[in-house]
């Protein structure tokens, strides 16, 4: 359990992070959302004693993180700009963490082969692209099996098949019951795979809610049916608005389950139903911009 | 607090930076050694370079050839806690012990350690080297006599000093190339002045504890005339300054937010 009670800091004149609260809880992916400078790392950094907070908590099961005993053992962490020294070979990276916190070395393999590391494991770091830091990061938070994980920006830098890799990884390692919390700039990042978002912007929360809600809100839904005709005038009855495209119809003022009534209604059979993707973008834009006094 | 030395001593280890460092120092070591070698009892025009391997001084003068890249080790410490800065492993670093203070306590351990061993190397190759060549020429072969154990031992414990002050430097200083360039600049400008000038306050600063603990001059000269420490009072010296830097450095560059 992840706690921040009215974090703030100040770097000089600049409110980084502005009375920041939220919760992520043990076996949900809660997802730490924002646009770039929005205070996520400054944040994530007072949570791991990396940065003295200017006022407020910020608390892992109900202690500061300096106050952890092998703290390495309860809380996982990877943190963009994290460096690993050039000349050094990722066994070795892996093998000072242990040695560190008291962690047997037989788990360093296993963590290498987990994150796709394993024929890399012998060389220096200096050599490895930036996905394969990532995977290095991502091998050091959860060396010591933790029950706690915190990412910053785990997907930068990854390859299409990695950032898939890393959601299964999450949603695993929440379903564990693992706390997971993982921030992002890319909403697309994060919506396959948390349970919960946190969206920050400017220092404040300006949403903290289950994932289901945001999309709920989405601007409408795509639906995809065999009978667009008959579902279309099903749903106009039922009151949304359609706007029909082939076999694709783009649906608002009607939820999902609104939607199945009138294909029950109709005998329409669906063949996709989902989120307008788009219309969630969308909302994760308004909600940020309205924060920053701009237009979407 | 031993595993975290051990995680020092690895870190150290698993880079190559070490070697660079002990090659400069052997380098520096057997440049020295080799002038000695080459100018004791040699004419030059008319009068010796160097008194002749059967003076006790030419002999002293072989082996504190051993002590000459002590510098180095001081560098070494100064990136043993720079470096983290510069590549940002400080985070990890940080995450995994965060009471800082631990952290630095463990590499003052470690380099204290890294440094008596670079210590050991260099005393090694220079007895290798010094021993036959003085006997080639007819010097002293024991090692017993004319202050050879005091010279060798205080040159492994001066390394080891060497590289915990220059840890605690650079922990207070933690750029990288601001803190080797202060280390440098202080050994070989202002030091050198001062042991000169004023040898009253030169043998208070850390040439001046070297000297002291290894009862030899670095390089030529009369050692013995400038004012020294006790051997104990050197090495006491050279430790009251690495841990006097890395505790002020405790309680303001090294709270530093890590950002
Ligand atoms: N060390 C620092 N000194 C001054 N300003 C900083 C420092 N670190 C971060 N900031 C500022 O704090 C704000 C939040 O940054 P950050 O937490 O990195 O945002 P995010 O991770 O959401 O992109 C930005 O305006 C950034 O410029
Ligand atoms: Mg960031």
């Amino acid at each position: 359990m992840i706690l921040v009670e009215e974090l703030t800091k100040h770097f000089g004149p600049v409110r980084a992070v502005d009375g920041l609260s939220f919760a992520a809880r043990p076996g949900e992916v809660t997802g730490f959302l924002g646009p770039n400078g929005a205070g996520k790392t400054t944040t994530l950094r007072m949570l791991l004693g990396l940065v003295a907070p200017t006022s407020g908590r910020a608390l892992i099961d109900g202690e500061r993180y300096a106050d952890l005993d092998r703290p390495v053992a309860r809380v996982g962490a990877a943190l963009e700009a994290t460096g690993f020294h050039p000349g050094r070979t990722a066994r070795d990276h892996l093998r000072v963490v242990c040695r560190a916190s008291g962690i047997a070395e037989d788990g360093v393999d296993e963590v290498l082969g987990l994150t796709g590391l394993a024929d890399a494991a012998g060389r220096r770091v200096g050599g490895f692209s930036l996905g394969m830091r990532q995977r290095l990061a991502l091998a050091t938070a959860v060396l010591a099996r933790p029950p706690v994980l915190i990412l910053d920006e785990p997907a930068n830098g990854l390859d299409p098949a990695g950032i898939h890799w890393l959601r299964g990884f999450l949603r695993h390692l929440a379903d564990g019951g693992c706390t997971v919390l993982v921030s992002s700039h890319v909403l697309a990042e994060v919506e396959q795979t948390a349970d919960h978002v946190v969206i920050v912007a400017r220092g404040k929360v300006v949403r903290d809610a289950p994932l289901a809600e945001l999309v709920g809100e989405a601007d409408g839904l795509r639906v995809r049916t065999e009978h667009p005709a008959e579902l279309a005038a099903e749903l106009d009855r039922a009151g949304g608005a359609v706007h029909r495209d082939g076999d694709l119809l783009r649906v608002s003022g009607v939820d999902a389950a609104g939607v199945g009534r009138a294909a029950l209604a109709a005998g329409a059979v669906l063949t996709e139903l989902g989120a307008e993707r788009s219309g969630l973008e969308k909302t994760f834009l308004e909600l940020t911009m309205a924060e920053l006094g701009g237009d979407p | 607090m031993i595993a975290l030395v051990r995680a020092e001593l690895l870190k150290i280890r698993s880079t190559r930076m070490w070697l660079g460092m002990l090659a400069l120092s052997l380098g520096f070591t057997l440049l020295g050694l080799g002038f000695y070698i080459a100018l004791a009892g040699v004419e030059m025009n008319g009068e010796a370079a160097l008194p002749p391997v059967t003076d006790p001084a030419t002999v002293r003068g072989f082996y504190a050839a051993a002590s000459a890249g002590t510098l180095f080790m001081m560098i070494l410490g100064i990136i043993g806690i720079t470096g983290e800065y510069r590549y940002q492993t400080i985070t990890q670093a940080f995450l995994v012990t965060p009471r800082r203070y631990r952290l630095l306590a463990a590499k003052l351990v470690a380099y204290f350690l890294f440094g008596l061993a670079f210590g050991v190397a260099n005393v090694l190759v220079t007895v290798a080297v010094a021993l036959p060549a003085l006997a080639v020429k007819g010097g002293s072969t024991s090692l017993l006599d004319n202050d050879v154990p005091t010279i060798l031992g205080g040159t492994v414990l001066a390394m080891g000093l060497y590289a915990l002050v220059g840890l605690g430097l650079g922990a207070l200083v933690r750029n990288q190339v601001a803190a080797i360039i202060v280390a440098v600049g202080w050994a070989q400008l202002v030091e050198a002045i001062l042991t000169v000038a004023l040898p009253s306050v030169g043998q208070w600063l850390p040439a001046g504890a070297v000297r002291a603990i290894t009862r030899a001059n670095i390089g030529f000269g009369g050692g013995g005339e400038l004012d020294t420490l006790p051997a104990w009072g050197g090495a006491a010296l050279l430790l009251a300054y690495g841990l006097a830097f890395a505790a002020i450095a405790t309680f303001t560059t090294v709270r530093r937010d890590i950002t």
